[in-house]
C-alpha cells in the first residue's frame, strides 16, 4: 500500500479521519498481542470464526454455515475497495434461522484485510458479533443483501489496545427487512466506522448507531449515510460519544429521503459528552429530503457532566470517579441497550464499564 | 455533634455566609426558618461540600473531625445527609441501583461490606413502604419524571435506606401536598428522632414544624444567625414575619 491510496483530509468525507494513525499502524511490526483468542468470544453455541491477520484459523473456528473464500469487492469506497482477500460469506435461504455467529479479529501488527459477503433470503434471521482485538490496521468490507422480510442483527465491539480499525459497511434493504448494526468503540486504537445503508423496499427498517469511547489522544469516528427510496421505511441513527483527554470523537450523519420515498420515519441523534475541556467530539448530522410526508427528527448536542447530578451522587456517598463513571455509562446506555440480546449487551456494557475504569 | 464557629462562605466570589455560628447535639432538632436570599440553601450545600460553595472563615466539627477537610463523600460516610431542596433527575441510572451503589459505597468507607442485591431490595421496599412510595419508582431512573412531591418523598426513602448521624433536610417541606407533608414529616421524625441522631430543618414555613416538633429555632438573615430560640420563635415568626424578627 502506498499513502497516495489513502483518502485525502481534504475531501469533506475525510476531513476528520485519522489516516495518520492508520498509515502508522499499517507500517508496525508485528507484535505478540498476548490475547489468547478464546477470552474474545461469548458464550454460546453458534458458529466462529477467528481470523489472525486477517487470515482464517480453523482451530479456533467452527464456521457452520459461513464460508471462507478469498475475493476483491466491488465498491469505489476508497478504504472498503482495499478490503481483498481470504474473507468470509453467509448465505441463507429463505426462512432459514442462524443465531450467535461470532467473528473475532485478532491482529498483531501491519495491515490486514478481510471482505464479508452476507446475503439473507426472504424472511430469513440472522444474529452476530464481531469483535476486533489486539494491534495494527485491521480494515474491513461488508456488504449486506436483505431480501423480503429478513432480519439481520449485528454487534460489533472494537476493542484493539491500539492501532487502527476501518470497517466499511453496504448494505441493501428490501421490502420489510430489516437491519441494526450497533458498534462500541471501547478500545485504545484509531477507527472509521464507515456505513451506506440503502432501505429498497416498502417498509424496510436500517439503523445503524452505537458508542465511541475515545481517551488519550485517540481519533474515533463513525461516517453513516442512510438512504430512503422506497415508502414507509424506517431509519435509525442513535450515537453517543464520549471524549477524554485531549482526544476526537466525530460523527458524521446523515439522512437522503429520495422523491417519492414518502411516509419515511428517519430518527437521527447524535450527542456528545466532554470529559475534559481539551476533547473534542465534532458532530455533523445531515438531512437531505425530496420527498414531502416524511417525519424526520433528528437532534445533535454536545455537553460536559451534569455538575448538579455530580455533585448528588457524591452527597450520597459515591466518589468522584465513581460518579463520572456511572453519569458517563448513563450516557451511552441507550445506544447500547439497542442490542436486543441480553448477554451480547451485557457484554458490551462491560466492556464499557472497564473503559470507563480505566479512564476515569 | 455538628459544631459550626463563626463560618464564612462565598458563591462566584459574593460573601453569602458572614460569620454564622451553630452548635447542634445529638438527640436534637433544629429548625433554620429565613427569608428568601438569606443563605440557608448555601449553608446546606457548604456543610454538603458542594463545589463552588467556598468556606473562607472559620470552622466546622462534625463529630468530632474537621469537615470541611472531607471531601462530599466522605461526609456522606461519616453520616452527614444533605436533603436537597431540588433533587436531581438522573435518566438512566435507577433509583435501585444509586442508592445501592451510594449505601455500598459508604459501608465500605466504614469497613463494612456490601449488601446483597436481596438485602439491599428489602431495605429498599421497607422504606418506600414507610414513606407510601410504590415499589415500581424504586426501578425509574432516580427522579425522572417524579412530581415535587414524590421527590422530596424519594428523598426521605434514600434518607432511611442511609440511616445518617445528622440530616440536613433543605426545604423538603416546600411543593408538598398535606398527605405528602404529613408523609414526609412522619418520617424525619421515624428514621431521625433517636437520642444518637440529629436534624437540621431548614424551612421558611411553620408547616412542616407541626409534625417535626423543633427543639430549637433559629432565624438566618443575611448569612448569620440573628435570632434562637425555642419552638414558640416559629410561631412568633409565622404572625410577625422576618421582617419584625429578625429587625
Ligand atoms: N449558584 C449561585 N450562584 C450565584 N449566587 C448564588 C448561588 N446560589 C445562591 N446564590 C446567592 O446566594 C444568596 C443566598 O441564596 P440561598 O442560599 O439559596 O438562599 P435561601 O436558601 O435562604 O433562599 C442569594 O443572594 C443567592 O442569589
Ligand atoms: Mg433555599
Amino acid at each position: 500500500m502506498t499513502i497516495l491510496e489513502l483518502p485525502s483530509p481534504r475531501l469533506e468525507e475525510w476531513r476528520w479521519a485519522d489516516m495518520a494513525t492508520l498509515k502508522a499502524a499499517a507500517d508496525a511490526e508485528p507484535r505478540d498481542a498476548g490475547i489468547r483468542p478464546a477470552d474474545l468470544f461469548l458464550d454460546g453455541d453458534g458458529p466462529r470464526l477467528l481470523f489472525v491477520d486477517g487470515v482464517f484459523e480453523p482451530a479456533h473456528s467452527r464456521p457452520g454455515p459461513v464460508k471462507v473464500a478469498r475475493w476483491a469487492p466491488e465498491t469505489v469506497h476508497p478504504l472498503g475497495g482495499m478490503a481483498e482477500g481470504e474473507g468470509w460469506v453467509l448465505s441463507l435461504e429463505a426462512e432459514a434461522a442462524v443465531t450467535g455467529i461470532q467473528i473475532v479479529h485478532l491482529g498483531s501488527g501491519g495491515e490486514s484485510h478481510v471482505p464479508a459477503r452476507i446475503a439473507l433470503g426472504e424472511d430469513a434471521v440472522a444474529t452476530m458479533v464481531e469483535t476486533y482485538a489486539g494491534t495494527g490496521w485491521a480494515n474491513r468490507f461488508a456488504r449486506f443483501d436483505l431480501a423480503r422480510g429478513a432480519r439481520l442483527m449485528r454487534s460489533v465491539r472494537l476493542l484493539q489496545a491500539d492501532g487502527f480499525v476501518s470497517l466499511r459497511d453496504e448494505a441493501v434493504i428490501g421490502e420489510a427487512a430489516s437491519l441494526v448494526s450497533i458498534f462500541l468503540g471501547a478500545g485504545g486504537m484509531g477507527s472509521r466506522i464507515d456505513g451506506a445503508l440503502t432501505l429498497t423496499g416498502k417498509g424496510a427498517f436500517a439503523e445503524m448507531g452505537g458508542a465511541l469511547l475515545t481517551s488519550g489522544t485517540q481519533k474515533q469516528e463513525a461516517a453513516v449515510a442512510v438512504r430512503h427510496e422506497a415508502i414507509e421505511g424506517t431509519s435509525r441513527q442513535l450515537w453517543r460519544a464520549v471524549a477524554a483527554n485531549r482526544s476526537v470523537a466525530s460523527l458524521a450523519a446523515r439522512v437522503e429521503v429520495a422523491r417519492g420515498a414518502q411516509q419515511t420515519d428517519g430518527e437521527q441523534s447524535l450527542r456528545g459528552l466532554l470529559l475534559e475541556r481539551a476533547a473534542t467530539v465534532n458532530l455533523k448530522p445531515e438531512l437531505e429530503i425530496f420527498a414531502d410526508d416524511v417525519k424526520c427528527a433528528h437532534g445533535a448536542t454536545v455537553g460536559e457532566l451534569d455538575a448538579r447530578a455530580l455533585f448528588y451522587l457524591q452527597s450520597r456517598g459515591i466518589d468522584e470517579a465513581r460518579a463520572k463513571a456511572l453519569l458517563t455509562h448513563a450516557f451511552v446506555a441507550d445506544a447500547l441497550g439497542r442490542i436486543g440480546d441480553d448477554a451480547v449487551r451485557a457484554a458490551f456494557e462491560a466492556d464499557a464499564a472497564r473503559w470507563l475504569e480505566a479512564a476515569l | 455533634m455538628l459544631k459550626i464557629d463563626n463560618l464564612r462562605a462565598e458563591v462566584d466570589g459574593k460573601e453569602i455566609l458572614k460569620g454564622l455560628s451553630l452548635d447542634v447535639n445529638a438527640g436534637e432538632v433544629h429548625a433554620i426558618m429565613g427569608p428568601n436570599g438569606a443563605g440557608k440553601s448555601t449553608l446546606g450545600y457548604v456543610l454538603g461540600g458542594r463545589p463552588g460553595y467556598e468556606p473562607t472563615g472559620g470552622s466546622v466539627t462534625f463529630a468530632g473531625e474537621d469537615l470541611l477537610e472531607k471531601s462530599a463523600h466522605e461526609r456522606a460516610a461519616a453520616g452527614l445527609f444533605l436533603g436537597f431542596q431540588y433533587p436531581v433527575e438522573i435518566p438512566g441510572i435507577s433509583n435501585v441501583q444509586f442508592l445501592r451503589e451510594a449505601l455500598n459505597a459508604q459501608r465500605r468507607g466504614r469497613g463494612e461490606g456490601p449488601l446483597s442485591g436481596g438485602e439491599f431490595l428489602k431495605l429498599a421496599r421497607a422504606q418506600a413502604d414507610a414513606l407510601g412510595m410504590d415499589h415500581e419508582m424504586l426501578k425509574r431512573p432516580v427522579n425522572v419524571g417524579f412530581s415535587g412531591g414524590e421527590k422530596k418523598r424519594n428523598e426521605m426513602v434514600q434518607m432511611g435506606i442511609i440511616g445518617p448521624k445528622l440530616a440536613i433536610l433543605d426545604e423538603t417541606d416546600s411543593g408538598l401536598d398535606i398527605d405528602a407533608l404529613k408523609a414526609v414529616g412522619e418520617g424525619i421524625n421515624r428514621i431521625m428522632r433517636a437520642p444518637d441522631k440529629a436534624v437540621l430543618l431548614i424551612t421558611h414555613y411553620q408547616r412542616l414544624l407541626d409534625y417535626v416538633q423543633p427543639d430549637f429555632v433559629h432565624v438566618l438573615a443575611e448569612g448569620r444567625i440573628v435570632r434562637s430560640g425555642g419552638p414558640e420563635l416559629a410561631h412568633e415568626l409565622e404572625r410577625e414575619g422576618y421582617g419584625a424578627v429578625a429587625a
